[in-house]
């Protein structure tokens, strides 16, 4: 999270002189939207709730576990650690046909003791599940996983800390591509 | 009927519904002329430095979802995109010149329809835009894609050049993009800084938009322009004495009060299906079936762009370091190649790249697996990740077509615009070469490919009110004069006889600043 906010402020001088190979009439009525310096501001995350208001403490747990073996912390935290939960808890506590399909499928696990599994034990259950929702069938595990990616991949720690997004900066020039293709 | 404050009896030389593109072209021009306009605009005045999400990104809201507007401000999340300035606020600023071919696509083989006005006659004008507002792009010296008066083209990104040599064996050019986006600063106005998110606004007003472009410049010069917000604009009234509209009437669109406004000349520029939609709502004894409507013509023709999207992933780029490309979006674009190939369909297609940014990942659902693995997969694609966009030209046909439903009311309770379209024969082999040919691109580039659309979406509305010489078929004239009464004007692209698959707005504006010529004429020698 460092890594993004004051030292991404690249200042830009935005007043320069016309190229001059461009006849370029403008009517200089005024100096809109002018100034010496563009800034952006660092963007801070908005808070995530404290408790769960969808999911009861079991269930949260489960949907806990489940994220975290579908993107696990590596050198960089994982959808744990970036609060998906949480923001699965918020969208499926507003869809009614993502609620009944989840906490079937949590029921479903908790009659085989999934949370008493070892991870190999876990991930006996949930890799044939993957396989069959990247196939396209649609499942409580599909859910669960598009939840999971549009949460960590939309978190300051997904995009910016693992994936490098390094854009929404203000660049004097937009850089050539050096590579020979 | 209250007047809302304005002055109830004064008589306009021009009064113009909307001020996107069309809209705030013509009432600059003709404000600058010396003409007293009104313009009329349904939505709310926006500030393009201020009221965007311009530099907003997903995380900073709980739902991950990034809001077009800051909180409290209005306009742009409604079902219409209203405000002064319209899309012009949240285009991607693509300003392409239409060719001859485009113009007189008939002549060229056979179907749709031709314009009553040819390149010739449109180039002064589309340099006359470009010399206003702005365009970046590179010479190519294409003869289906004229060259404009540019600012120095942005550089294509490292993924456009990889398409582009792919592309290059299959003997298709990939070019410079052209927008409607400064390269270099103005006088008035800063160069862009490539935060990437054009589409948002633009907080330093880098990219054209028809209020801080056009409209503002001239009411701060003294130009007899005024601009009346939140004035949503629902019938236009026609004189007793004759083919003529005498009041164009609109109410409030937070007070609901109601309003009138006269002049001596009417413009419609409501953006394709609204601008339809304004002339069926406004019928009279004269006019039952829709305002200058004599032809039947009002709402047929419609032929919107057809598109079809495609992702993949660049093996070239698969692993290596993210950098920042945002850039100004697409930077790079690929002009028809298919008009003078063999085919067995009129018409043709282009394709716009990477016009969206990389501040949310959605493809990221699609990668297979889970754990670590699923997590470097998308780690290492995210640097290769592209989509290309096809857009093809469609030709009229009696199944497509706007019209009204009066069952269904928009927020404002007004009847909604109901578009109708669909593919015909020839359509849907010009779309499947559209997809096919996306494919080739993108197998040529050795990308990994993610998705193809197999069905059609459109995109930048056109057709309904079109231009021509005959009035049986056409509503306007070729100076975007109603056949049928004389002091109206319809100037977007729902007057477009056919489409061409280049983006439409450059065409839109240049048009637009024929027609405000046309009308100062007249206005000059007294003939309204």
């Amino acid at each position: 999270m460092a890594s993004y906010s004051t030292d991404r402020r690249d200042a830009l001088k935005i007043i320069s002189a016309i190229g001059a190979t461009c006849a370029y009439p403008f009517a200089a009525d005024e100096l809109y939207g002018q100034s010496a310096e563009h800034h952006h501001e660092s963007a801070p995350a908005a808070p995530l709730p404290a408790e769960p208001s969808f999911f009861n403490p079991v269930q949260f747990r489960m949907v806990t576990r489940i994220a975290d073996l579908i993107i696990p912390a590596t050198d960089t935290p994982g959808a744990v650690g970036a609060g998906v939960p949480m923001y699965i808890d918020m969208v499926v506590g507003k869809n009614k046909a993502q609620q009944k399909l989840v906490t079937e499928g949590l029921e479903a696990l908790s009659k085989k003791n999934f949370m008493d599994l070892t991870e190999d034990g876990q991930l006996a259950i949930l890799r044939p599940l993957c396989e069959a929702a990247d196939s396209g069938e649609a499942s409580f595990f599909q859910t669960l996983k598009n939840l999971t990616a549009d949460g960590y991949y939309t978190s300051q720690i997904g995009l910016i800390q693992e994936l490098g997004y390094a854009g929404n900066t203000a660049l004097a020039e937009f850089p050539t591509c050096m590579h020979e293709h | 009927m209250v007047n809302l404050g304005d002055m109830p009896d004064k008589l306009y030389d021009v009064v113009v519904v909307g001020s996107g593109a069309g809209g705030g072209t013509l009432a600059s021009q003709l404000a600058r002329s010396g003409a007293d306009v009104l313009v009329l605009e349904g939505g709310p005045k926006i500030d393009t430095r201020t009221d965007f999400n311009t530099h907003g990104l997903p995380f900073q809201f709980p739902n991950r979802s990034i809001p077009v507007m800051k909180p409290g401000k209005p306009g742009m999340d409604s079902e219409r995109t209203r405000g002064v300035g319209g899309k012009t606020l949240t285009w991607n600023a693509v300003a392409l010149r239409l060719s001859q071919r485009d113009f007189k696509g008939r002549r060229h083989d056979g179907a749709g329809e031709d314009w009553p006005v040819d390149y010739h006659e449109m180039a002064p004008y589309y340099e006359r835009i470009e010399r206003e507002v702005g365009v970046c792009g590179n010479p190519d010296h294409l003869e289906d894609m004229p060259d404009g008066i540019f600012l120095p083209p942005v550089p294509m990104k490292c993924t456009d050049e990889i398409i582009k040599a792919g592309a290059a064996k299959l003997g298709v050019k990939v070019i410079h993009v052209r927008k409607a986006t400064l390269s270099r600063a103005s006088h008035t106005r800063p160069a862009c800084h490539f935060c990437g998110n054009c589409m948002a606004g633009c907080d330093v007003v880098a990219k054209y938009n028809s209020a801080d472009v056009q409209m503002y410049p001239a009411i701060k010069a003294g130009k007899p322009l005024t601009i009346r917000p939140n004035s949503i604009v629902h019938e236009l009234a026609v004189a007793s004495d004759g083919p003529k509209v005498s009041e164009v009437r609109y109410f409030d669109r937070e007070t609901r009060a109601e309003g009138a406004a006269r002049g001596k000349i009417v413009v419609v520029a409501c953006a394709c299906a609204q601008s339809v939609a304004l002339l069926l709502m406004s019928k009279s004894p004269a006019f039952p079936t829709g305002l200058a409507n004599s032809s039947g013509e009002l709402g047929r023709n419609f032929i919107p762009h057809i598109t079809c999207g495609l992702s993949a992933f660049l093996e070239d780029r698969i692993g290596i370091h993210a950098v920042n490309d945002e850039g100004f979006l697409d930077h790079a674009y690929i002009p028809s190649f298919m008009h003078d190939r063999q085919r067995d369909y009129p018409r043709s297609f282009g394709y716009q790249f990477n016009y969206q940014n990389h501040r949310a990942v959605g493809w990221a659902r699609n990668i297979k697996g889970m754990g670590k693995s699923y997590k470097e997969a998308v780690k290492a694609r995210y640097p290769a990740y592209i989509n290309i966009t096809g857009y093809m030209e469609m030709t009229p046909n009696p199944d497509s077509y706007i019209d009204l439903d009066e069952k269904v009311k928009d927020l404002h309770g007004l009847p909604s615009a109901r578009r109708h379209w669909k593919l015909s024969d020839d359509d849907w082999k010009r779309f499947n070469d559209v997809r096919e040919w996306g494919r080739r691109i993108l197998e040529s580039s050795k990308a990994e490919i993610l998705s193809v659309a197999e069905k059609p979406t459109t995109n930048h509305e056109i057709g309904g009110c079109r231009m021509g010489r005959d009035p049986k078929q056409s509503i306007l004239n070729p100076y975007n004069q109603a056949h049928d009464v004389p002091n109206l004007y319809v100037v977007d692209a729902s007057a477009f006889p056919s489409s061409s698959e280049k983006n439409p707005t450059l065409t839109i504006m240049a048009m637009a600043s024929r027609a405000a010529d046309h009308i100062a004429d007249r206005l000059k020698k007294g003939e309204v």
